[in-house]
């Protein structure tokens, strides 16, 4: 034996002292050991060889044999623990060992199976392993009672601590690890899954049951006391208090002993592993429920309270059973849940929790934390959808975000849904305008600063530079919303007018804090309030002390430049303003003003200009007519139609945009009238002269059919179209235009109004160019075709198919850009080839017809960038040159 | 059936506030001294604009960087001339007193051409005697391109060319040989 052996070699010096009898009575005795010793450890529970054991070790220890007989009797525990117990232990769990592949989890049998086979196997192996240890304590104190130095109870004591029980526990958990099946872990994850689920199902039973006996409460004490005195002696304080409590009680008696159990067994860290990962699957399908798609609610603090209800009461059990919450407690002391304080005085009456059940449930509300924000973050687009309803949502995703940090995955994650969803040529710009609003003033709740809504609104602002109505649309947006007219669009208008409007009251309030005192107080408030920026704030963007979210400001902003905003404002005014028929301007003077606060005087001064046009005209008009009216006789008897009718809005055409000019033959009459009008406004306004714009502004006129009178608002043209038809009620085409002076095709373009309406018919005449129209008397058979009885009263014909007084801002852009495309032309002819700079320059430099050149160097180059893509251009090594 | 009009129309008033007629160029000579270089450069500007505008084909001019008395032009021989499909460079310089003086002209391509001499030098009579301060730079350069498909031979600066002239074939193949575009 090659132990005996060396052990004997190293007591030499014993060897030498020892005679026959001795050496004859320990080698009897080390094989009556032996015997011993299996019989002890194969004859499980039979403890007949017990006496003869201790002895026969006893002996072999007085002859110094003390490690020899420790290191036979580990080695045949260890073999029989392997034949016998892991083997045995594996074995129950043969049978599943595809059983993470299948789908256990639908399963209820299979998974009620497994938690048996599971209970039996340990239960099993368990009671060996005590066997065992019985058999080692034996040991140990056959071993210590011969040398006095140790008492029994010092021994006890420290039982962990006594090298050989140490020795064994490694050597059982070895065992196990080096013949763990590949699915054990599997097993083990279900398990606790499936007893976790049960449990939340008890919990929430109880919820509703409190809710439902919270009265009935104090009667039913004696009741539950009893439950709890049936249910068993197990101690778990702190959960007494709740109902059905005998059940769950059960349950986490249940899954205590299994992990104490696996504990034993040395796979501690592998349990950990299963039951935390069970409680975040739990946890994570609790808040995908929880959550869902609506987001008008707040979820976040249910969730809390869901943490609080299940998984924490269930861990708190777990450890207080387990008797050990030491495990934690070590390295964890720094840690402070923030909703410690509450959920002590809640849950676990003056109770501290322990630290390791607030380790636990930090590391739980992370998570929590962090599932929600993944969740609310991949639908962040349907959210700011929604926004002014999803503000709940907006708040969970904010608390979430300061919790866990992850801005930067908000960031990335909505740039892409963006791109995805709304950046494409699908979307209409005021859809894009009211998603970026609504996107600013949810970022804005989640953080004020700005600096996530600078990276998030970076594509959008590029995307909408390259739309050609976002200045429009933008405009359209700013200064609607008065009228109110169609709700759709007013939402938009009005929440940008809302912006103008607080912007002015922001106006007025610093203003009020004009005294010095006062600024001083601020500033130190404000440098009290001062917070540093996010860490993914860039630093190349300046200090952010001084960006403001400011809605308005970045709308704007995409534009470029305020005159680009101001012109295209412009033009609507004229619009707007052209088409009106009383002087009411109150709400165009009112969004002025607002504008005037934004963009400052100065750049708003010619739209004020066409205002006061309007106010001036007004008291003209009135001016003029009383004038008439002081000296009747001749001028009014000549006409059976009195200027009365008549009211001209008079503009200062400088100031003015561009209009349209086109020229019609009025009814004489009513040019008679027009000549009069500014015969008198020459009189009153010498020495001015009034130039009548015959095509703009509006007539009022009615249709007599029969005995029905219809009424219309249509433009000069229409009017004096359907007047021609007074003498005649049938025209060619050819002479009508004629007649009215214009072309042929713009009359066709018009007089589809009058056909639309019924009033006239049109009809091939001689060639196919000209057609033939026909005044309809029988109007009885058409007005059931028409729109009825005055429906089409209001109808405003002025901007359809076109039409429109003011040459529109791209009208305008492409006029100046032809210019400036003749003198690249021009020069490029004549030098060659020019880089990019001295393009610029020269037409700075010599460009300076009205408008004259005020591009900046980036928009001169998207024009060359737009010349090459139509091949007028090429662009050679950052030179410019003519396609040949 | 009956109209009842009531019509609103928009109009322009003649503000008086239109400012001071700009000063025409077209002013009597004697005034040739006093004037300013504001108006010479309103006028070359102006000149300018009408040129860039009027989309002449074959004709083009403009002013060099930072000097806008000095100017680069572009003439494209007209077509059925012996001149067609070239191109020549000029360069135009402006007085001080334009438009009462007529700018000087010079080819900077070579041209084989009765009336322009080796070194660029050209006669043409509206820039010198002939001169009135109401041609332009556009009606300037149009009287060149002319005068390459109808030379005065009378009065040859480069005589080879205009003994040449009455063979158009061989007049081609001389132009074509000597003819060094700009690159």
């Amino acid at each position: 034996m090659a132990v005996d052996a060396s052990s004997a070699a190293c007591n030499l010096a014993v060897l030498d002292s020892l005679n026959e009898d001795s050496i004859h009575e320990m080698v009897e005795s080390w094989n009556r050991f032996c015997l011993a010793s299996e019989g002890l450890l194969i004859g499980a529970g039979n403890l007949s060889f017990g006496s003869e054991f201790v002895s026969q070790a006893q002996i072999l220890v007085k002859y110094g044999l003390e490690s020899l007989v420790q290191q036979h009797f580990l080695r045949s525990v260890e073999e029989i623990f392997e034949k016998n117990g892991a083997t045995r232990f594996w074995s129950h769990f043969v049978p599943y060992s595809n059983v993470a592949a299948l789908e256990i989890n639908d399963d209820p049998i299979q998974r009620d199976e497994i938690q048996e086979v599971l209970c039996k196997a340990l239960e099993e192996i368990s009671s060996q392993k005590q066997y065992q240890e019985k058999c080692l304590w034996m040991l140990i104190h056959a071993l210590h009672s011969e040398s006095a130095t140790k008492s029994e109870c010092q021994i006890k004591s420290d039982a962990q601590n006594v090298p050989l029980i140490m020795k064994y526990q490694l050597m059982v958990s070895s065992v196990l690890m080096t013949s763990l099946p590949r699915h054990f872990p599997e097993i083990l994850h279900w398990y606790f899954k499936g007893r976790l689920e049960e449990l939340s199902t008890i919990m929430e039973e109880d919820d509703e049951n409190e809710n439902e006996h919270k009265v009935q409460d104090d009667m039913d004490v004696d009741e539950k006391r009893q439950l709890v005195s049936r249910s068993g002696d197990m101690d778990v304080d702190g959960c007494h208090h709740q109902r059905g409590f005998s059940e769950k009680n059960k349950l986490v008696k249940n899954i205590g002993m299994v992990v104490r159990n696996l504990r034993s067994l040395g796979l501690t860290s592998m349990v950990e592993d299963a039951y935390a990962s069970a409680i975040y699957f739990l946890l994570k399908a609790k808040v995908q429920d929880l959550s869902g798609d609506d987001y008008r609610t707040s979820v976040l603090e249910s969730i809390k309270g869901w943490i609080q209800a299940v998984p924490l009461q269930f861990l708190h059990a777990l450890l207080a059973y387990l008797g050990d919450s030491t495990d934690y407690a070590s390295h964890s002391s720094g840690l402070k849940s923030p909703l410690a304080s509450r959920h002590s005085s809640c849950y676990f009456g003056s109770e501290e929790p322990s630290e390791g059940l607030v380790r636990w449930q930090l590391r739980l509300e992370y998570f929590a934390y962090e599932t929600l924000q993944d969740l609310r973050i991949a639908k962040l687009f349907d959210i700011i959808v929604d926004y002014p309803d999803s503000a709940p949502a907006i708040e969970d995703l904010k608390q979430c975000l300061n919790y866990t940090g992850q801005h930067t995955k908000l960031v990335d994650s909505f740039i892409s849904s963006l791109r995805y969803r709304l950046l494409t040529a699908g979307a209409s710009t005021n859809d894009i305008l009211h998603q970026y609003v609504s996107t600013i003033k949810a970022l804005r709740t989640i953080d004020p600063a700005g600096v996530f809504l600078e990276a998030v609104s970076e594509p959008i602002r590029e995307y909408l530079k390259g739309r050609k109505d976002t200045i429009k649309c933008i405009v359209t947006m700013l200064t609607d919303g008065t009228g109110g007219s169609n709700s759709a669009s007013g939402s938009n208008g009005d929440s940008l007018l809302e912006e103008l409007n607080r912007d002015e009251e922001s106006h007025e309030n610093t203003c009020t804090d004009d005294d010095i005192n006062i600024d001083d107080k601020q500033a130190w408030i404000n440098a009290q309030c001062w917070e540093p920026d996010p860490i993914e704030a860039d630093p190349l963007k300046g200090s952010r002390n001084r960006r403001k979210v400011d809605i308005l400001g970045m709308i704007v902003s995409i534009i470029g430049s305020k005159d680009q905003l101001v012109n295209e404002y412009r033009v609507m005014l004229a619009e707007k303003l052209l088409n009106k028929h009383d002087y009411e301007i109150d709400s165009e003077i009112r969004t002025l003003e607002l504008l005037k606060i934004h963009f400052g005087e100065s750049s708003m001064q010619r739209c004020e200009i066409m205002l006061n046009d309007l106010i001036d005209s007004k008291r003209t008009n009135t001016n003029i007519k009383a004038t008439i009216k002081q000296q009747p006789q001749a001028e009014q008897e000549e006409h059976d139609e009195s200027l009365d009718v008549l009211s001209a809005t008079i503009i200062s055409s400088n100031f003015w945009p561009p209009i349209q000019d086109e020229t019609v033959n009025l009814p004489a009459p009513v040019d008679q009238l027009l000549s009069d009008y500014a015969r008198w406004f020459n009189q009153i306004k010498t020495p001015r002269k009034l130039l009548w714009k015959k095509n703009l502004g509006t007539v009022k006129l009615e249709l007599q059919f029969g005995n029905r009178e219809v009424p219309f608002t249509v433009t000069p043209l229409q009017a004096s179209i359907i007047m021609q038809f007074q003498d005649h009620t049938s025209w060619s085409s050819k002479d009508l235009a004629a007649a009215v002076g214009v072309p042929v095709d713009v009359l066709n373009r018009r007089i589809s109004f009058w056909i639309s309406k019924g009033v006239l018919t049109e009809s091939g005449g001689m060639d196919a160019s000209s057609h033939v129209f026909t005044l309809v008397e029988a109007v009885s058979d058409n007005n059931k075709a028409g729109p009825s009885n005055g429906s089409f009263e209001e109808l405003m014909v002025g901007d359809d198919d076109g039409e429109r007084s003011v040459a529109s801002v791209e009208d305008q852009l492409r006029k100046e850009m032809t210019v400036y495309e003749k003198f690249i032309t021009g020069m490029l002819t004549n030098f060659g080839s020019m880089a990019l700079d001295r393009i610029h320059n020269t037409l700075k430099m010599f460009c300076i017809a009205d408008p004259p050149y005020d591009k900046s160097l980036q928009q001169l180059q998207s024009f060359l960038y737009g010349l090459v893509a139509e091949e007028k251009l090429e662009f050679r090594d950052g030179m410019y040159l003519l396609k040949k | 059936m009956t109209t009842t009009m009531n019509s609103e129309s928009s109009n322009n008033s003649n503000t008086p506030a239109a400012g001071p007629v700009m000063t025409s160029s077209k002013q009597p000579v004697q005034s040739a001294k006093n004037v300013d270089t504001q108006s010479v450069l309103k006028r070359l500007q102006s000149e300018l604009m009408a040129l860039m505008m009027s989309g002449d084909s074959g004709i083009s001019a403009f002013p060099e960087e930072d000097n806008i008395f000095c100017w680069k032009g572009t003439i494209t021989g007209s077509k059925d001339t012996v001149f067609e499909g070239t191109e020549y460079k000029l360069s135009l310089s402006f007085p001080t007193d334009y438009p009462f003086k007529a700018p000087k002209v010079k080819f900077e391509t070579g041209c084989f051409h009765p009336n322009v001499d080796v070194y660029g030098n050209l006669c043409l009579d509206i820039l010198q005697d002939k001169w009135s301060s109401a041609y332009d730079v556009r009606t300037i350069l149009l009287s060149i391109q002319s005068l390459l498909g109808e030379p005065n031979t009378s009065s040859p600066l480069n005589n080879q060319a205009a003994a040449l002239w009455g063979n158009q074939a061989e007049y081609r193949k001389m132009v074509e040989k000597l003819y060094k575009p700009s690159s």
